[in-house]
C-alpha cells in the first residue's frame, strides 16, 4: 500500500522527522508549510490523505479544514499540541475525521491513516439498507432521501452503515470507535460525538429532535429499522 | 452536640434578657398593686368593723335585747360572717361559718384588737378582732376576699402572660436581628464556596453598609486577583504544553527512523542510539503525563455522564496488547464520571502491574455499601508481585515516587506519574485509591467510586 499523504506542518523539524518516519511507514509524504501552499497543493489531485497542523502561519488549520470540506471529502486527520476540547472539536466539526494530539509517533498516525482509508466491508452486494426516509446503498456508498441524495464523508457514511446494519440493536461507542475509525482506542469520545451531530445534521430532519439516530444514555447509540 | 449557632445563641440571650427585665417589672408591679389592694381592703373593713364594734358595745351597755337583730342588721359585705363571743356565748350572724375551726388566738376573749387573714372552710378571709370591754367579749368580722382574690388572679395570669409573651418575642426578635446580622456572612459563605468549588467568577454583592462594604471589596479583590492568576496559569500551561510538545514530536518520530535503522549503527554509536531512544520514549511520556497532571485542575470536562464501571474495565482490558487478563464482575455499578480519565485510571493500573509486578493477575468490578448506605463501585487490580511495604502505601501515589525501586531505574519505569494521575483523576470523581496486601501475596490496588442511582 503506497498512500499519498499531505503533510500540513509548519514546524520545519517536525516536518523532517515525520516525512521520513512516515516514508519509513510506507508512505509518500509531500510537505506544505502553509495553509496557502497546502490549498494550492491540494487543487491538484492525488492525495489519500492530509495530515494538517491547526496552528499555521496566515491561512489557518480550521480554515484549511473548511475549504476541503467544501470541496469534497478528502479524509484530513488534525495533528495539533492543543489538547483542550474547544480545539479538538472546533476541528473536528470543520470536518476533519479523525484528530491526534503531539507528540505522536509515525507507527501509531499510520494505524489511524489506514484505518481511515480502508473500505468499508459491511454489508453486502445491491443490498439496500432502508431506515426511516433514508435510503443506505453500502455497496455504492451513497444515501438518498426521498430519492435526493445527501452527501456523507466517507467517515460519516461508515458510521451511518454501522448503526443502521446493527438491525435497532444497540451500538456502545466503544465498538463503533472500533469498527468506524479502526482501532483499539478509548476514552475520548469526542471524536464519535462530534461525527454523530454531523452525521445527524445532515440526515435528521430535525438534527435537536434526532428521530433515527437516538442516544441510548450511558451506552451507545440506537438506528431503529 | 454542637455548639448553637451566633444565631441562636443572639436569639436566646435576648428572649432571656427580656424575660428578666419583664418579670421583675411584673414582679414589682404585683407587690405594689396587691399590697395597695390589700391595705385598701383592711382599712375598709377595719373601719366597718370598728363602727359594728361600737354599735355593738353601746347596745350592751344599754342592756338592749335586740342583740340578734342588731348582729343582722349590722352594715356588712354580702359573704361576711360576725361572731360575737362572750364568756360561755358565742353569736354569730351573716354566713355560716364552724366556729370550732377558727384558730385560737381568733377567739381569745381577752385579746386586743387584731387583724390578720385565714383560711376558713376553703376561703380566704380577712379576720378583724375588737374587744367590746362592756361585755368582756370580742366581735370579730371575717371578711371573705374572694373578690379580690379573683382580682388578683386575673392579674398574675396577665402578668405572667405578659413576661412569657416578651420572652418569645425577645427570641424570636433576637433570632430574626441574628439572622439579619449574618445575612452578609452567609453570602460571603456562599460566594466563598463557589470560588472553592471553583467557580472564580463568584464575587459579593456591593454593600450599602459601612461596616460591611470594606469586606466585600477586599474579598472582591482577592477573587479577582485568583482570578486572573488562574487564567495566566492557564495560558502558560498551555504554552508550555505547545512548546514541549513540537520539540517531542520531532525527538520521537526521530528516535522511531533511527530505531528502524539499528542495524546500520553498530558497536558503541548504536548502544548510544539505543540509550538515547529508549530514553526519549520515556521523556516523552513523562511529558505528556506531567502536562495532563499539571493543566488538570483548569480543564474544563465534558459534562459527567453515567458509566457502567464493569463495561469500561472491560473494554480497557481488551484494548490491551498482550495475554488478557480476565475481569471478574460481581455486580454492574454505575458511576457518574468521565470516561477519560476513568479509562485513564484503569489503564495506569494495569501499567503499573505490567512494570512492576510482571502483569495483573486478576481484575475485578464490584459494588459494597459504604459507611452511609450508599453504594460503592470498587475496582480491584491485583498482582501477584512482590507487593507494597506498609510503609511505603500511602507515597506510592505521590508524584515521581517510584516506592521501593527508588533508585533502581530499570529500562522501562514510566513516568512516575502513573499512579498520581490514578489519585488525581479518581479524587476528581469524588472516590479514593489506594493499596493494599493481596491475600496470597503481590499488592491489591483498590479505587472506590460512589455509585450513581441515575
Amino acid at each position: 500500500m503506497d498512500f499519498s499523504v499531505l503533510l500540513v506542518e509548519d514546524d520545519e523539524h517536525i516536518r523532517q522527522a515525520l516525512g521520513l518516519a512516515l516514508g519509513d511507514e510506507g508512505f509518500a509524504v509531500t510537505d506544505a508549510v502553509s495553509g496557502e501552499a497546502a490549498l494550492e497543493l491540494l487543487s491538484a489531485d492525488g492525495f489519500d490523505v492530509v495530515l494538517l497542523d491547526l496552528m499555521l502561519p496566515g491561512v489557518d488549520g480550521l480554515e484549511v479544514c473548511r475549504t476541503l470540506r467544501a470541496g469534497g471529502d478528502l479524509p484530513i486527520i488534525i495533528v495539533t499540541a492543543r489538547t483542550d476540547a474547544a480545539d479538538v472539536i472546533a476541528g473536528l466539526e470543520a470536518g476533519a475525521d479523525d484528530y491526534v494530539t503531539k507528540p505522536l509517533v509515525a507507527s501509531v498516525l499510520a494505524a489511524r491513516i489506514r484505518a481511515l482509508l480502508r473500505r468499508t466491508g459491511t454489508g453486502r452486494d445491491d443490498e439496500v439498507l432502508r431506515r426511516g426516509d433514508l435510503d443506505i446503498r453500502p455497496d455504492v456508498g451513497t444515501v438518498h432521501r426521498d430519492g435526493v441524495q445527501v452527501h456523507l464523508t466517507s467517515t460519516e457514511f461508515r458510521l451511518l452503515v454501522e448503526l443502521a446494519a446493527a438491525a435497532g440493536r444497540i451500538v456502545t461507542r466503544e465498538q463503533l470507535l472500533r469498527r468506524v475509525w479502526g482501532y483499539d482506542y478509548f476514552g475520548d469520545t469526542r471524536l464519535l460525538d462530534v461525527h454523530i451531530r454531523r452525521l445527524r445534521r445532515k440526515v435528521e430532519r430535525d438534527p435537536d429532535d434526532p428521530t433515527l439516530i437516538v442516544t441510548v444514555r450511558g451506552s451507545g447509540y440506537r438506528m431503529d429499522r | 452536640m454542637a455548639r448553637f449557632s451566633l444565631r441562636w445563641r443572639v436569639a436566646v440571650a435576648l428572649g432571656f434578657g427580656s424575660l428578666l427585665l419583664t418579670s421583675a417589672l411584673a414582679l414589682v408591679v404585683w407587690n405594689l398593686t396587691t399590697g395597695y389592694m390589700l391595705r385598701q381592703r383592711e382599712q375598709s373593713a377595719v373601719r366597718q368593723a370598728e363602727v359594728n364594734a361600737r354599735l355593738v358595745d353601746e347596745s350592751l351597755h344599754s342592756g338592749s335585747n335586740g342583740l340578734d337583730e342588731l348582729l343582722t342588721g349590722l352594715t356588712t359585705g354580702p359573704d361576711s360572717t360576725i361572731l360575737l363571743l362572750r364568756p360561755g356565748e358565742v353569736l354569730t350572724s351573716g354566713r355560716e361559718v364552724d366556729v370550732d375551726a377558727l384558730p385560737r388566738p381568733v377567739l381569745d376573749v381577752g385579746g386586743a384588737p387584731s387583724r390578720g387573714r385565714l383560711v376558713v372552710g376553703g376561703v380566704s378571709v380577712l379576720v378583724v378582732t375588737l374587744p367590746i370591754p362592756s361585755a368582756q367579749g370580742v366581735y370579730v368580722e371575717l371578711v371573705p376576699l374572694v373578690q379580690l382574690e379573683r382580682t388578683f388572679g386575673f392579674l398574675n395570669a396577665a402578668l405572667v402572660m405578659g413576661v412569657l409573651c416578651s420572652g418569645l418575642l425577645g427570641l424570636g426578635l433576637g433570632s430574626w436581628a441574628g439572622r439579619r446580622a449574618l445575612r452578609p456572612l452567609s453570602e460571603l459563605t456562599r460566594a466563598a464556596s463557589r470560588i472553592a468549588g471553583g467557580d472564580l467568577r463568584a464575587r459579593l454583592p456591593e454593600q450599602t453598609d459601612p461596616d460591611l462594604a470594606h469586606l466585600a471589596t477586599t474579598f472582591n479583590a482577592t477573587a479577582a486577583a485568583l482570578q486572573r492568576r488562574v487564567l495566566k496559569d492557564a495560558r502558560f500551561a498551555g504554552d508550555v504544553s505547545h512548546e514541549l510538545r513540537s520539540p517531542l514530536t520531532t525527538m520521537v518520530n526521530a528516535a522511531e527512523v533511527l530505531h528502524r535503522r539499528r542495524a546500520e549503527v553498530p558497536g558503541t554509536a548504536g548502544k548510544a542510539l539505543d540509550l538515547l531512544t529508549s530514553e526519549v520514549d520515556r521523556f516523552a511520556r513523562m511529558v505528556v503525563d506531567l502536562l495532563e497532571i499539571s493543566r488538570d485542575q483548569q480543564v474544563d470536562d465534558a459534562p459527567p455522564e453515567p458509566i457502567d464501571l464493569a463495561a469500561l474495565v472491560r473494554n480497557v482490558v481488551s484494548a490491551r496488547p498482550g495475554p488478557s487478563v480476565p475481569v471478574e464482575v460481581t455486580a454492574s455499578p454505575q458511576v457518574l464520571g468521565d470516561r477519560r480519565r476513568l479509562d485513564r485510571v484503569v489503564s495506569n493500573l494495569l501499567d503499573n502491574a505490567e512494570r512492576h509486578a510482571g502483569g495483573a493477575v486478576r481484575v475485578a468490578v464490584l459494588s459494597r455499601k459504604g459507611l452511609a448506605g450508599d453504594g460503592l463501585a470498587r475496582l480491584e487490580v491485583d498482582d501477584a508481585g512482590p507487593g507494597v511495604p506498609a510503609d511505603l502505601r500511602d507515597r506510592i501515589f505521590d508524584r515521581f515516587d517510584r516506592g521501593a525501586r527508588a533508585g533502581s531505574r530499570g529500562a522501562d519505569t514510566g513516568s512516575g506519574l502513573g499512579l498520581a494521575l490514578v489519585a488525581q483523576h479518581v479524587q476528581r470523581h469524588r472516590g479514593a485509591a489506594w493499596v493494599e496486601g493481596r491475600p496470597g501475596g503481590g499488592a491489591r490496588f483498590v479505587v472506590e467510586i460512589p455509585e450513581t442511582t441515575a
